[in-house]
């Protein structure tokens, strides 16, 4: 019989929060269910209640008919649930097998001694048995983020799990990688595992899943089969209202060079890349995972010194290596790809994050002036609609989207000449990147020359001014708006292309 | 400028943050506390026990505000104790060579700064492990310190060199405003100054510092180097409390500081606390130490109850940080 898992009436408040009321929630053995909402709208806490981090206070969750109690994370894993974390845990020491096992490892009969054979073989016949080419050997460390997500998926299966839980998998992967996990997804719905995929990309949830569920704030709003509904359907209903569609602005780039990069190289990560940034400018490098535009994007801002060739702003020539101390003085900017790790201050203040980079502008005496940085931090609050209590909250308890607004708004001086930006929509909602593509928009507008680098084909055709395709660290082609041509751009970063 | 009027208010009506709570808390614990020594013992409100009760921690005071600093970038510093030792040495080795307490004075707090820029430079630019850098150094400083010594004391007659240690008018010691003027000098420091700034932010995520140019590398060095210069000024009012310079003295300060700044709120992992909460962190630890002695309590047992005080408030601290977290 096929398995079910229903999650009826879930009730949950947080202090005065509604966070969910009355969700049901159901799931099938062999059917992948997407669940999709913007961010706070309920769908993490609903799944912390089925993983048994978090408790219901109204509801039932019923296993094939059956009402079950799920306190803690171990009785979900009683049930057949697992949780497949954004965040890995794995161990990077041990090998792909020690991983799996780990816990309960096999032993030789009647010693304390590990079988590692044994243990080996029976993770490759898992491995074989959903057609993943994988050495059991092979230690954790060595492994992409991909194949990672998939010894953690493995781990799950091969301790009986029927219903697997993903939260946005593909967030950091390779589209190589992305086709393997979806192969695998089909796979174990070929083998009658139950799956509920957490994704903002609907071209994703269109091609994996059988039924979509939508979450707003703390409810269900629309739940579908896949072939009853359309892209356009679920998105509206996540956002509950017509997005107010995000267009860019039309312009003339008649302003001079700010940054002019030429024939940059540094081994194995790019090689020979020449590329110029006018003011009011926005440049979009765009390739795969591994194609070497953040450790160039990273080299022009002052992170790394190991490369040959020469960067010139401003008309001077930039030494490798001087620091983003250098840079930052002389009007450049950098949003890093990775918030948590590089980005954001967490148990410090809004205001504070804002305010950093330019404290010096707003010093009287040596000391600072308070109300001339919180006029500076108001602004930059209203400046890039941030959704904050006060500039004195801290900013760990915000959003992705809002800590990702507060990478930007820090940068909102007026004498900032370059922006950079690593992936500057990753891991936030539809709202908030329209919010984003605003802010982009109106700082080139201002005059300030902006180099993105993304890997979202639809936000390279949107922002670009000129999009620079890369492929394994060379340039491919340089297209210059409005001559974008989709197809031929993914043929380039495939490597189809032809290298200039 | 309606945006600055805006802004004012709201972090006003936001004041009751946990920190205040806490503060609110010490100041409650502290008033208990003397309550109940001034109960076990009629000399604990007598204005004489009082200043005896403040020169005692002076030097609490000074070591622990240094170690605040310290502990908002994330670091600590167990060298302070033997950095004391060590300053006092030099200071006052210097001072009997020329007879000039100018001398003395600038020795001892270049000694100590000079032992902090070591651990800043190991910590700061070369990124070693705060604990292991600085462990080294407080044996490193203690055995330099029994070096110049020749592990034995030295006693000072220069008048002018033992003033702020030793002096009071009337009952009040000269060095308890002295230690307010740090005080209120080292709050214009970290919350006026971007070099305040730029604690706390090395501290919350020093990454995230470094690349919007805020050069950590450097705030971790004069972190390290105030911690020193502070050790240096508390080396003088040292000597100049019982006039004369030894070798071991300053034992265990570390510890007390740690404790003390813990206590007043500071978080073990960086980027939160106050000078504040040290202020009241060291008054309740000293009122602690101070009312065991006069209840005579078992002297063997303060170290029991100090390791006891350190415990209980990191397990409390962790409690409440993972009940927030969930």
């Amino acid at each position: 019989m096929t398995r079910r898992l229903e999650m009826a009436g879930i009730g949950k408040t947080f202090f005065a929060t509604r966070a969910l009321d009355n969700v049901d929630f159901t799931c099938t053995a062999g059917e992948v269910h997407a669940l999709v909402g913007l961010n706070g709208a309920g769908k993490s806490t609903l799944m912390k209640i089925l993983g048994g981090v978090y408790q219901k206070d109204e509801g039932e969750i019923r296993m094939d008919g059956q009402a079950v109690e799920i306190a803690a994370p171990a009785d979900a894993a009683r049930h057949g649930i697992a949780m497949i974390h954004q965040e890995l845990s794995l161990i990077n020491e041990l090998n792909v097998a020690a991983n799996i096992f780990l816990g309960s490892e096999i032993r030789h009969a009647g010693t304390p001694f590990l079988n590692k054979g044994e243990m080996a073989r029976q993770v490759r016949a898992q491995l074989d048995r959903f057609g993943l080419k994988l050495d059991p050997n092979k230690p954790v460390r060595e492994l992409n983020s991909g194949e990672k997500q998939i010894v953690e998926i493995i781990r799950a299966l091969m301790s009986d799990a029927w219903l697997i839980v993903m939260d946005e998998p593909t967030s950091a992967l390779s589209e190589e990688d992305k086709e393997m996990l979806f192969e695998f997804i089909r796979r174990m719905k070929a083998e009658g595992i139950a799956i509920i995929y957490i994704s903002h990309h609907m071209p994703e949830i269109f091609g994996i899943a059988e039924q979509v569920t939508v979450m707003r704030d703390g409810v269900i709003v629309l739940s579908e089969r896949i072939p009853d509904t359309t892209e356009d359907k679920v998105i509206k209903s996540m956002t509950g209202a017509e997005l107010d569609q995000f267009v860019k602005p039309h312009k003339q780039i008649t302003g001079k060079v700010v940054l002019s990069v030429d024939e940059l190289s540094s081994p194995g990560n790019y090689e020979g890349v020449t590329l110029d940034v006018h003011e009011g400018e926005i440049v979009v490098l765009t390739g795969l995972r591994g194609c070497g535009a953040p450790e160039l994007a990273k080299a022009i801002f002052g992170l790394d010194a190991g490369y040959n060739g020469q960067v010139r702003y401003l008309d001077r020539v930039l030494k490798p290596g001087r620091g983003p101390a250098v840079a930052v003085r002389e009007g450049m900017g950098l949003v890093t790809e990775n918030r948590d790790k590089n980005g954001i201050l967490p148990p410090l203040s809004v205001r504070d994050n804002i305010a950093l980079p330019f404290l010096e502008k707003s010093v009287k005496g040596g000391l600072i002036d308070g109300a001339r940085v919180d006029g500076i931090v108001a602004k930059a609050i209203r400046d890039t609609s941030t959704k904050t209590s006060s500039p004195e909250q801290e900013i760990r308890f915000l959003s992705g989207g809002n800590k990702q607004k507060i990478c930007f708004s820090r940068w909102l001086d007026e004498d900032l000449k370059l922006l950079i930006l690593l992936e500057p929509t990753r891991g936030i909602d539809v709202h908030a990147k329209a919010d984003i593509y605003r802010i982009i928009e109106d700082l080139a507008e201002r005059g300030v020359a902006i180099l993105i680098l993304s890997y979202e084909i639809d936000e390279v055709l949107m922002l670009g001014d000129r999009v620079l395709t890369l492929f394994e660290g060379r340039k491919v082609q340089e297209y210059a708006y409005p001559h974008f041509d989709k197809d031929r751009m993914l043929a380039d970063m495939a490597g189809a292309g032809h290298t200039t | 400028m309606t945006t600055t009027t805006a802004a004012a208010p709201a972090r006003r009506g936001k004041a009751m943050d946990s920190l205040t709570q806490r503060y609110l808390v010490l100041i409650g614990l502290i008033v208990i506390a003397s309550v109940g020594f001034g109960i076990a013992n009629d000399n604990f409100y007598s204005l004489a026990n009082i200043g005896i009760l403040l020169r005692s921690i002076a030097v609490l005071f000074l070591v622990s505000m240094g170690m605040t600093f310290i502990m908002l970038t994330g670091g600590i510093d167990l060298s302070v104790g033997s950095n004391v030792a060590f300053a006092g040495g030099v200071g006052v080795i210097a001072l009997t060579a020329t007879d000039s307490a100018l001398v003395g004075f600038a020795a001892a707090v270049l000694a100590g700064m000079a032992i902090g820029a070591i651990n800043g430079v190991f910590i700061g630019r070369l990124r070693l492990s705060a604990f292991m850098v600085t462990l080294a150094t407080f044996a490193l400083a203690r055995g330099l310190a029994l070096v110049i010594y020749d592990a034995d004391s030295i006693n000072v007659f220069n008048g002018a060199f033992l003033w702020l240690g030793g002096q009071s008018w009337g009952n009040m010691p000269v060095v308890i405003p002295f230690v307010a003027l740090v005080f209120v000098a080292l709050s214009v420091l970290l919350y006026r100054s971007p070099f305040g700034r730029d604690v706390y932010a090395a501290g919350s995520n020093f990454n995230t510092a470094f690349v919007l140019g805020r050069m950590p590398q450097r705030t971790l060095v004069w972190v390290y180097v105030l911690s020193g210069a502070l050790a240096g000024l508390s080396a003088i009012i040292t000597v100049g409390r019982v006039s004369s310079g030894q070798p071991w003295t300053g034992l265990y300060l570390e510890f007390d500081a740690i404790t003390a700044v813990i206590l007043g709120g500071t978080s073990l992992f960086g980027g939160r606390g106050r000078l504040l909460g040290t202020i009241l962190g060291v008054l309740l630890y000293g009122i602690i130490i101070n009312g065991l002695v006069l209840t005579g309590t078992n002297p063997y047992l303060q170290n029991l109850i100090k390791g006891l005080i350190l415990l209980g408030v990191v397990l409390l601290d962790t409690l409440v940080q993972r009940r927030k977290a969930q």
